[in-house]
């Protein structure tokens, strides 16, 4: 619900939405707090697309392409079934990749839990690299942004040492930089920055949102497009770095190559529509298998979501699911039933989104920022936070500006810290060695594959495309 | 030679300053230690190293890139920067010097600190980003000593200031709700330790 609330005004997407409401949940028990954002996290994806069929802009970056056939639907007086098809599409998508996180999970847990020190190693290398690798823009830039964020995972007391490192005298800085105050300066305060200089206008279609559920012929268009999208959706939100936005991106491309009326798309085709909407959801939710079996986040979402289960005191990898098997099926469970309520709640209250809309953003900004401002002091009664999330606000800004994407920078913060002590135990074992990472063989598999992404992607005919995609937003 | 990517330029100079900045700041008050038992200063060592290679490759791109970018990515102010530096050094090594120089003396290093802040936040030129951070920091040690009305009213006129529109009656309406809902949720629902007015 207060996903959605937020999802739904534009220009906030669900990195910035979590980070948000990241203090709320610290007085909530973990199993709550962790529902809550993964149902954050499903409002504002399905909010997203709310803003992209009736406003033309995408509420977040997964629905880049449901304004294509979206908003053209809309134009055509069509937003209800756009938005009826949005909805039962993510819905179907959401109830498989459900049952397919409960069926790979478990296997998965019981392979992982067999690393040692040197394997997590090698699969937290693994998961950096291809999070660099496919996610946007120049890739020397996003490693940069990677070991940026490393490094400032290092700040505070060195576990082995008792050492402060970094902290200049600052008692704050000791206990490290606080998660909530990089979370929400560089994705939130950065963001809404970035929005104050753009002007954009609007065109809202509130009026013609009439009927909302979608003819029976709809239905028949959709379908197949509904699970070509789950299937995609889900294969590709496994991969570290997918997720949502790629998933969206290559389900509407299918969607394209298999129609039979190819031409109908971008001037409003249904399937454009259920499908990119299927794969996002489903890419949503199965990017969760990363984070629940080995602890390694596959994006920034996910990313947040680990740091949040540390500040409850738990850590994250596969002992969540043996030690505390409820918070683990819980999480699952919550799932389904939250998609649930997505559709019973969000159609009959699409209404209410559309009034949101038409608030200003003059208006909106100042709140957001005030209870931003009350969710950081809040943590721990300390304006320092205040201080450092503004600090980092300045230098997300800075970081779009000069076109760094931040989202690589949460991920090697968060596994900062984890890094350096995997990687400190495996010397210590290997007694200085460092060819212990290649003579095990699940840490040799990794690393070649991270190796070869590596390869893959500097060659030069993927790395002018991906600067020339990145151009092109 | 002429910088052809902007972006890029500052970004590389960016990543070099700060792996260098880690590298000397580890190297020069942690221990190393040895590969097999890794002293608080060797992780971050080898990663400020990396960071810094990293930033010299994003900085040779910038003179070879065929991408065009001006290399006025901010309207930046040079001034500010130096202002906040000189402000920044005084509070952080004048601290005790000036503690023993009496009441006044104790306020000055953290009004200089605070100046530091606001000029550095300023140098960046650019107005809303100026107005919602600064507002954000004062909100944040405001809240303690004068109460969340009053931080509240800081924190909503500055900010909405930083906007493309600022109306003075709409804003003080939104001011209004804002202050009684976040009293009513924060304060009085969830019992946060902020106190109401000053006190």
């Amino acid at each position: 619900m207060l996903g959605t609330l937020i999802g739904v005004l534009p220009g906030i997407g669900p990195v910035a939405t979590i980070a948000m409401l990241l203090p709320v949940t610290f007085t909530l028990p973990p199993i709550s707090a962790l529902i809550m954002l993964a149902g954050i996290f499903y409002g504002a994806q399905y909010g997203g697309s709310t803003t992209a069929i009736l406003l033309n802009i995408p509420g977040e970056s997964s629905s880049v392409v449901t304004v294509l056939d979206g908003y053209q639907m809309a134009r055509q007086g069509r937003a209800g079934p756009a938005l009826g098809i949005a909805a039962i599409g993510s819905f179907v998508a959401g109830s498989v990749a459900t049952v397919i996180i409960a069926l790979f999970a478990p296997p998965l847990v019981e392979f992982a839990l067999k690393f040692n020190a040197p394997e997590y190693f090698s699969l937290m290398v693994l998961g950096l690299v291809a999070a660099v690798v496919l996610a946007r823009g120049p890739l020397i830039k996003a490693i940069a942004m990677v070991v940026l964020g490393l490094l400032l995972g290092v700040v505070g007391i060195d576990v082995n040492s008792g050492v402060a490192r970094f902290s200049f005298g600052i008692p704050e800085l000791s206990d490290g930089i606080g998660f909530v105050s990089v979370a929400m300066g560089i994705f939130g305060f950065a963001e809404i920055i970035a929005n104050l200089e753009l002007k954009r206008r609007r065109e809202i279609f509130t009026n013609v949102v009439t009927n909302l559920l979608p003819t029976r012929q709809d239905l028949k268009d959709c379908a197949g497009a509904i699970t070509r999208g789950t299937l995609l959706g889900s294969a590709l939100g496994i991969l570290p770095g997918g997720g949502a936005v790629l998933a969206s991106f290559a389900a509407y491309t299918l969607e394209k190559k298999v129609s039979k009326n190819a031409a109908n798309f971008g001037k409003g085709a249904i399937q454009g529509v259920a499908a990119p909407e299927s794969a996002n959801n489903a890419g949503a939710q199965t990017s969760f298998i990363p984070m629940l079996t080995l602890g390694i986040p596959s994006n920034a979402v996910m990313a947040l979501m680990i740091g949040a289960l540390m500040i409850h005191g738990i850590a994250p990898g596969p002992q969540v699911m043996t030690e505390r098997p409820q918070l683990f099926w819980g999480m699952i469970a919550s799932m389904w039933v939250g998609n649930l309520v997505l559709v019973i709640l969000n159609l009959p209250l699409i209404g209410i989104w559309i009034k949101l809309l038409n608030v200003p953003y003059r208006l909106l900004y100042p709140s957001i920022v005030l209870f931003c401002g009350i969710g950081i002091y809040s943590v721990q009664n300390n304006p320092f936070d205040v201080l450092l999330t503004a600090l980092f606000g300045l230098f997300g800004y800075v970081c779009v500006k000069l076109e760094c994407e931040p989202a690589p920078l949460i991920l090697g913060f968060i596994l900062g810290p984890l890094m350096e002590e995997n990687l400190r135990r495996a010397m210590l074992l290997s007694r200085g060695d460092p060819s212990v990472f290649l003579q095990r063989p699940i840490s040799l598999a990794m690393l070649v594959i991270a190796a070869l992404l590596l390869v893959i992607i500097a060659a030069p005919a993927v790395l002018s495309k991906r600067e020339e995609g990145a151009r092109l937003e | 030679m002429t910088v052809a990517n902007g972006k890029d330029f500052w970004a590389g100079l960016m990543f070099i300053g700060f792996g260098l900045g880690f590298v000397v700041v580890a190297i020069t008050n942690y221990a190393m230690g040895t590969a097999a038992s890794m002293g608080p200063a060797y992780f971050p060592t080898v990663l400020g190293g990396l960071l810094a290679a990293l930033g010299a490759i994003t900085l040779v791109r910038a003179f070879v890139s065929d991408i065009r970018q001006s290399l006025n990515v901010f309207p930046f102010r040079s001034l500010f920067i130096a202002g906040a530096a000189i402000s920044g050094a005084i509070a952080y090594f004048c601290a005790d010097w000036l503690k023993g120089m009496g009441p006044a003396g104790s306020i000055a290093p953290q009004a200089s600190a605070v100046l530091a802040v606001f000029l550095f936040i300023a140098a960046w030129g650019e107005r809303s980003l100026f107005l919602v951070l600064s507002a954000t920091v004062a909100f944040g040690y405001l809240l303690r000593p004068l109460g969340l009305v009053i931080a509240t009213a800081v924190l909503v006129f500055v900010s909405a200031y930083g906007g493309h529109e600022f109306r003075v009656k709409e804003v003080t309406i939104l001011f209004a709700m804002l202050a009684v809902f976040s009293a009513l949720v924060f304060v009085w629902g969830l019992t946060l330790p902020i106190p109401l007015w000053p006190g």
